[in-house]
């Protein structure tokens, strides 16, 4: 729970700690090209997860856990 | 004049939201989009110091990846993807203390593993005026393992689509039953429960760049040891959190994105983990981007985790020699070239990957033997129609 706390503290101080500017539609078309997305690639995307999962004991992080195997 | 104007803006804005961006209002593909990555992932020979008898060879797999996302209706979209990995070598059976006084490991059999595994999933996303849910369902099969699964996922626009916060559940179920049971006096069939939820919260910080948040929380439960290993006794329940954190940025300047990842990972297993990489999408002309990537990670080990077997143990106690369960650090560097034409893209990527005891940013009081090194190469082709 400790751990818990201190993650929600942190995220809402690094959330606080971002002022935005208002960016309107016409003005996102860097936001928008392929190389910003937040997974450009998904295969290569899911293949890191799928050799990390596999060789490291962390997962998880932006997304809900997919089905397991027997890597580990 | 005003109304060539208009038509720019409106043209923008639509490419704008039709592209795959961030925190944008969704919409659906417009064209289909089929992708294939054929990878193959080599692990390094251990010394014959690390294992002084038996096999030295580990893992060579190949791994093939199907993708097919299209459109359905004016509000949905599909997609399918399909695996196939085909895997040789041979792991970690058991640790022992060595003549010198350092542990060294066993691995697995004579004729190592031989093993397949299979595996598709489906989805599909309905999108609305601002924002979208997605339902998928999977199912991946190998020699000794099986498991069925489904996902929830959803995500709304705020704040004029300067926010967006999405949100998903997860769960799989899980079977295990291990080859040769009965010539080792291993589990015959076991199963075991994963659920998981996950929260994110992604915002437009100005033209060029944005920030996404997210926190997930998973919990497993069942079988969780390693059939394979001689002796492996873990807890039948694992908490784990993870808090990642993401930063995008474009460099109008030099015609490239920079990528910045971070992860804090916490288990009751006594594991704590920090994941940072970075990633620079480097556009050479229309066609070219250079992508070189560098990755670091470090965890503590786990509270029962030992470097040598002890087989006089209880087995009541935990125990695990299972080099994933130890505490080191792992640096990997790769490097892609893409290329995209139009209606087809190709992607070559190149990664090594080291992992030390001596690159933990944790106290390691256990050096583990049998940390992995790989080198990964893929090919992938995606066509757009």
């Amino acid at each position: 729970m400790r751990a818990l706390r201190t993650t929600l503290l942190l995220l809402i101080c690094s959330l606080m700690l971002i002022s935005c500017a208002d960016v309107r539609a016409w003005e996102r078309g860097y936001l928008a090209r392929e190389e910003m997305a937040w997974d450009p690639d998904a295969l290569e995307s899911s293949l890191n997860d799928h050799i990390f999962f596999s060789k490291e004991a962390s997962s998880g992080g932006n997304s809900a856990a997919g089905g397991g195997c027997g890597c580990n | 004049m005003k109304n060539s104007a208009s038509r720019s803006i409106i043209a923008l804005s639509s490419t704008a939201l039709a592209l795959p961006g961030i925190a944008l209002a969704d919409a659906p593909p417009t064209q289909s989009t089929i992708s294939y990555k054929l990878s193959n992932y080599q692990e390094d020979d251990l010394a014959r110091a690390e294992a002084p008898f038996g096999e030295l060879e580990r893992y060579d797999i190949d791994v093939h990846q199907f993708q097919l996302v299209s459109p359905l209706g004016r509000n949905m979209s599909v997609h399918v993807d399909a695996n196939y990995e085909s895997l040789s070598g041979a792991s970690p059976w058991f640790t022992s203390l060595g003549l010198d006084g350092e542990p060294n490991v066993n691995l697995s059999g004579p004729s190592g593993i031989s093993d397949r595994r299979t595996e598709l999933s489906v989805g599909s996303r309905y999108y609305l005026e601002n924002g979208s849910f997605a339902a998928n369902i999977g199912y991946s099969e190998e020699n000794d393992y099986r498991a069925t699964y489904f996902g929830l996922n959803g995500e709304k626009h705020y704040n004029n689509d300067l926010t967006t916060v999405s949100a998903g559940l997860s769960y799989s179920s899980d079977e295990i039953f291990p080859t040769d049971a009965a010539l080792f006096n291993r589990s015959i069939d076991e199963d075991k429960q994963s659920t998981s939820v996950f929260v994110s919260v992604s915002q437009i910080i100005n033209q060029v760049s944005s920030f996404q948040s997210a926190f997930s929380f998973t919990e497993q439960s069942g079988f969780l040891s390693d059939p394979y290993k001689l002796r492996d006794i873990r807890p039948d329940d694992k908490t784990q959190l993870a808090w990642s954190n993401s930063y995008r940025k474009f460099f109008v300047a030099a015609n490239a994105a920079l990528h910045v990842n971070y992860r804090y990972y916490h288990d009751d297993f006594g594991i704590s983990s920090h994941t940072s990489d970075l990633s620079w999408h480097q556009n050479l002309g229309r066609t070219f981007q250079l992508v070189p990537q560098l990755r670091y990670y470090s965890q503590s080990a786990a509270d029962f985790f030992t470097n040598v077997d002890d087989f006089l143990n209880p087995t009541s106690e935990y125990q695990s020699s299972d080099y994933r369960l130890s505490a080191f650090g792992a640096v990997s560097g790769g490097f892609s070239v893409i290329a995209d034409m139009g209606s087809w893209k190709a992607t070559l990527t190149a990664e090594r990957y080291l992992a030390n005891d001596k690159y933990s940013a944790f106290d390691v009081s256990q050096p583990s033997t049998a940390l992995v090194k790989y080198n990964r190469v893929s090919l992938g082709i995606d066509f757009q129609f």
